[in-house]
């Protein structure tokens, strides 16, 4: 078999596009996090409403700071 | 110098007496030796015609090289006789290896090239032999002011030294300038501009040896490296970076005396010309994000072409480097990663260049260091010559166990050595996602801290009477959101009513808006039923005292506009029923609607108010 080039699962182009898209999104769920800690009482917020909302933050801020990482030239 | 060359010229006639029967089985009918002197390196091409005098078959030669030149060999491969025409590249070489027989001169290293196929009796063959020196170039005098010229001395034998016996040979001294101080005169010398010829001799024996000094000037400069570190870094998500750490040193003639900075600036050719001005290296094509620095910070003073064959770097040093000066400087830049990693048989491997990218630089200690990703496994080398190996690890960004290292170290490389290496490895692509959840698992822990500190009582007293206040404040406000969501959902099926009456005005369909009334009734009742608990529970509140009053009004409103829409929607239904125009209709329920639309506006307000609480 001949050897086959390994090329990067992401175009490197389109990093900086993506960083700012998912940075963005992850930025939103965060903000709806915090208003929704400091605006509904305590007892009668949903520890599940909380916990999905941070989950999807941190998955768009956890991919959204990797390609910010890379785009920046710091390939981890 | 010269005494010694004759010294070891009477050792090795005495050794041409001793051991000269032992290999006689090989004659060279012709050996071409070609010198090349233009740069701090010295390159021997010797073009060899070996023939078999003696029965036997064989197939190794033997070159022999004296211990003085030995010291200094970096490089030596065998390859095909390409004639004149000089095509590069076909790649092949004989294999070469270092010999130790006890029969033969121990001053005298040999080194053995195996054929590629067997001489029988009066067969012969044509191949060439690149022997490459470090070193061998030696300056004199030693030190040098700074208007003065370099002047470098090179020995060797004006015969070519082998254990068998030469019939035709000659050799040929090329030096990078028409200015030769001095040069050993034999039998059969010409000088022709920057180049000197010896030759032809005829029919001489095994092992003569006949010493010649060349005395010339070389402004080459000597870059020679005594340790550069390349670190080549991959990076599954589309890059290699490649970190050069250099500690040079300009390994000519030492500097004397006074740097004069004025005269270096106004005539630098005259005044520092040996000097190393400039570096130029030679990068991987679609290199990208190059950086020059030293332990300083960045040096500006470099630039950079690229076209679709090389990028070309070039460098100056902080100073013009006279010799003996040192400086060391780090390199830096990225490439592409599918064109330097390959996947075959399931293993994963980079080939890469082994050396160093700036030209014509001696390296007394090359140490390649391959950074593989983590989770890295099954790590193996292939390289074209020896190294000496092992293996590191190390920490790099987002790291938990730290990457797997392959160290390589070459002594005394030079630009022959620029050749691919190859690194296989075995990874599993799905560990390329370790470093995005490392990332998603931190930033998900500030969250879950957020909502602990939220959730947490934190209070130190918990009989205090501003807590107590505060926890009957918390229920209060708890109270009221829910009592605010029942009365949103109770706007949501009035409107969802108003609709099923428009409904009614476009198909005429009384049955169906009658069951949506019918739904919206029960969903109605349900949701008073649940407003009456908080309702009780802000009653009995001291807190919420203050309040009552215009959350009453807010459930008498909703409940009015209820009442009111009820009359509104079974006045229309009753109207369909009997068949009575549209003009009709709307005189009929326009008080109503005019007393709808004003209690909307109120209970808007009220929510309103309820919502900066």
């Amino acid at each position: 078999m001949a050897p086959k080039p390994i090329a990067s699962p992401v175009a490197v182009t389109w990093y900086p596009t993506l960083a700012v898209v998912m940075l963005a999104i992850g930025l939103i769920f965060t903000a709806s996090f915090f208003i929704y800690e400091a605006t509904i009482s305590r007892k009668s917020r949903s520890l599940a409403k909380e916990l999905i909302t941070g989950t999807v933050a941190s998955v768009f801020l956890g991919f959204g700071s990797l390609f910010l990482l890379l785009a920046s030239g710091v390939y981890v | 110098m010269r005494e010694m060359g004759l010294r070891l010229d009477v050792f090795l006639l005495a050794l041409t007496i001793l051991w000269a029967p032992a290999l006689s089985d090989l004659v060279l009918s012709k050996v071409d030796r070609r010198i090349d002197l233009t740069s701090q390196i010295a390159r021997i091409t010797s073009t060899l015609k070996v023939e078999n005098a003696g029965s036997g078959l064989v197939s190794e030669v033997l070159l022999a090289f004296p211990e003085s030149q030995a010291k200094h060999l970096a490089h030596l491969t065998a390859t095909p006789n390409e004639g004149k025409g000089k095509v590069k590249g076909s790649g092949i070489s004989y294999p070469v290896q270092l010999v130790h027989a006890k029969d033969m001169p121990p001053s005298l290293t040999f080194y053995s090239v195996s054929l590629p196929k067997e001489l029988g009796e009066g067969d012969s063959f044509t191949f060439d032999v690149l022997a490459v020196f470090t070193h061998a170039l030696k300056p004199f005098p030693e030190k040098i002011t700074q208007a003065d010229i370099q002047l470098l001395v090179f020995q060797d034998s004006a015969h070519y030294l082998s254990p068998y016996a030469v019939k035709v040979q000659t050799l040929s001294v090329k030096l990078p300038d028409a200015r030769i101080e001095s040069y050993t005169r034999i039998e059969n010398t010409k000088n022709i501009g920057s180049e000197i010829k010896y030759g032809p001799y005829e029919n001489l024996p095994p092992y003569s040896y006949s010493p010649i000094v060349v005395h010339f000037e070389s402004n080459q400069p000597f870059a020679v490296a005594e340790e550069l570190v390349r670190e080549i870094e991959i990076s599954h998500w589309g890059n290699i970076q490649v970190t050069e750490h250099y500690k040079l040193v300009h390994g000519g003639a030492q500097s004397k005396g006074e740097f004069s900075r004025l005269d270096y600036q106004a005539r630098p050719h005259v005044r520092g010309a040996s000097a190393i001005k400039r570096l130029v290296a030679t990068l991987p094509p679609r290199a990208h994000s190059v950086y020059y620095r030293d332990e300083i910070g960045n040096v500006s003073t470099s630039n950079l072409w690229s076209d679709f064959k090389k990028t070309e770097l070039e460098i100056e040093p902080r100073y013009p480097m006279f010799g003996g000066w040192r400086t060391a400087f780090t390199i830096g830049y990225g490439l592409p990663l599918h064109e330097f990693l390959f996947e075959s048989d399931g293993k994963r491997f980079i080939n890469i260049s082994f050396g160093c990218p700036i030209n014509e630089v001696v390296i007394d200690t090359l140490i390649v260091k391959v950074v593989l990703p983590e989770g890295s496994r099954d790590i193996s080398v292939s390289a074209p010559f020896p190294l000496k190996q092992w293996q590191e690890k190390k920490f790099s960004h987002l790291d938990l166990f730290g990457r797997p290292v392959v160290a390589l170290e070459k002594t005394n490389a030079v630009p022959e050595h620029n050749q691919k290496f190859q690194v296989y490895y075995k990874f599993n692509s799905l560990a390329m996602l370790w470093e995005p959840l490392m990332l998603i698992f931190g930033i998900f822990f500030l969250f879950v801290t957020g909502i602990v500190y939220m959730h947490v009582d934190m209070s130190i007293s918990k009989s205090s009477a501003s807590y107590l206040a505060k926890l009957q404040w918390d229920e209060v406000q708890a109270a009221i959101q829910q009592i605010r969501n029942i009365i949103t959902r109770c706007l949501v099926i009035h409107d969802k009513v108003e609709a099923s009456l428009r409904d009614l005005s476009r198909t005429g369909d009384i049955q169906a808006c009658k069951a949506a009334r019918k739904a919206a009734d029960g969903l109605l009742k349900e949701l008073s039923k649940e407003m009456k608990p908080l309702l009780a529970f802000l009653h009995s509140s001291q807190q919420a005292a203050h309040l009552l009053p215009k959350v009453e009004e807010l459930v008498v409103k909703v409940k009015d506009l209820e009442e009111r829409l009820m009359v509104k929607h079974s006045t229309i239904v009753d109207c369909y029923e009997k068949k009575y125009g549209g003009r009709e209709i709307e005189n009929r329920v326009a008080s109503q609607v005019q007393k709808i639309t004003a209690l909307r506006q109120e209970v808007d307000d009220l929510l309103e108010f309820i919502d900066e609480i």
